[in-house]
């Protein structure tokens, strides 16, 4: 039987969380191979229409890592990260796709090993949740 | 009510208390807002039917506050305020677009049929000079009835009432908040020129967003909405929310940041989520 894989996009910060998806695959840890990468400078770049447009043109889900909160090296870009994605998925909720379809975490560029676990627990999330494609256009 | 106002007005332009009185004038059977100057002028002052104050210029999107304080720096200008209007000068002054100090608000309090009919859950403003405050409307039923709802059933209907939108914009010409310089919404990144409706629910999410921590809950985009989109609702949640997350109202202290630009040292998360 044909298994659902869902696509994940993950928009990662270039100093903390791509560095840490780097050591992953430098350490040679396994994590689902689900997830396509995107690198912006600061997760603080994200703008949430992306988020929104992403899940709209068949992003099963949206993965947001950035540094943790006070290493940012723009100092307080994650700030920023955590209060736009609360009121993001609040919206999301109320138009009625599932909020857990975004997640954001912290990754430092050491957390190779947190790295994997995070994709891998996403990537089992989404799979239970379904395609979006399904939901919206129901 | 109308001829206290008059009167109000009438007296603070004789005494120098305000040099000008912004207001709503009728002519000709048109309502519009207009800069009374002159005591004679006042008999064409009203306030009903209800017709937006605070109306930003939409080619340099400024409100025309922005043009007297800036024209005439020291210019006392008395503005007929509602409970909504006051929320609005307190917004806009807190994002620098106009001055507070040199404004003085002729307070006006709603009626209860007003605010009924606004579903206004604060329908006068913090100093009343006229009429008799009456008690806000907390309970909205669309919100109700949407949070009822499970998710498939929130999408169906968003994808129902955002289907009936036709992109005239109305809902941010009419907002009172809705003053960027570069509006998202006319960038062919985001809205595709041309294509109707416009992708769901990205138009509509844009503006969801961005007035998540400034929406006053004022309704006038819902009330320009030639489709009637219940396009308040969600703001309504949404100002539920900001008060959650980060203990804020827009429209309340000049003095509170807003949250969205502040840094979580500033204004920190009261839950995780």
């Amino acid at each position: 039987m044909n298994r659902f894989e869902p696509k994940i996009v993950a928009f990662t910060c270039n100093w903390c969380s791509y560095a840490g998806a780097d050591l992953a695959g430098v350490s040679r840890i396994q994590y689902p191979p689900n997830i396509r990468i995107i690198r912006l400078m600061c997760s603080g770049r994200l703008e949430p229409e992306i988020v929104v447009k992403s899940l709209l043109y068949g992003a099963d889900g949206v993965l947001v890592l950035g540094c943790h909160i006070g290493d940012c090296h723009y100092i307080t870009g994650n700030h920023r990260t955590k209060k736009r994605i609360a009121i993001l998925k609040r919206i999301l909720s109320y138009l009625g796709i599932d909020p857990h379809r975004v997640r954001i975490d912290w990754v430092s560029a050491a957390e190779g090993a947190k790295f994997a676990q995070v994709v891998t627990e996403f990537t089992e999330e989404i799979r239970k949740l379904g395609p979006i494609l399904k939901e919206v256009n129901s | 009510m109308i001829e206290e106002i008059r009167k109000l007005a009438g007296e603070w332009l004789r005494t120098g208390k305000a040099n000008a009185i912004l207001g709503l004038k009728e002519k000709d059977g048109h309502i519009a807002p207009y800069l009374f100057t002159r005591v004679e002028e006042l008999d064409n002052l009203v306030i009903t039917p209800e017709y937006r104050l605070l109306n930003v210029y939409r080619p340099l999107r400024r409100n025309i506050l922005h043009f007297m304080q800036k024209n005439h720096p020291n210019a006392k200008i008395g503005v007929v305020a509602r409970g909504c209007d006051e929320k609005a000068l307190i917004e806009l002054a807190k994002r620098n677009q106009l001055d507070l100090e040199k404004i003085e608000l002729i307070g006006v309090a709603c009626t209860k049929d007003e605010a009924v009919a606004c579903k206004c859950p604060k329908p006068y403003p913090r100093n009343i000079l006229i009429g008799e405050r009456v008690e806000g409307i907390s309970n909205d039923s669309v919100v109700d009835s949407l949070l009822k709802k499970s998710s498939q059933e929130r999408l169906k209907f968003w994808k129902h009432q955002l289907s009936k939108c036709i992109k005239c914009y109305g809902c941010r010409n009419a907002c009172p908040l809705c003053f960027c310089q570069d509006c998202k919404l006319e960038q062919e990144l985001w809205v595709k020129p041309g294509q109707l409706p416009p992708e769901i629910p990205i138009f509509h999410f844009i503006r969801f967003y961005h007035l998540a921590d400034r929406c006053i809950e004022c309704g006038e985009c819902e009330k320009a909405c030639p489709m009637d989109i219940p396009l308040l609702t969600i703001y309504r949640l949404l100002r539920k929310d900001v008060k959650e997350l980060f203990d804020y109202e827009a429209g309340v202290d000049v003095k509170q940041e807003a949250p969205l630009v502040t840094t979580l040292d500033e204004t920190p998360m009261r839950s995780e989520e």
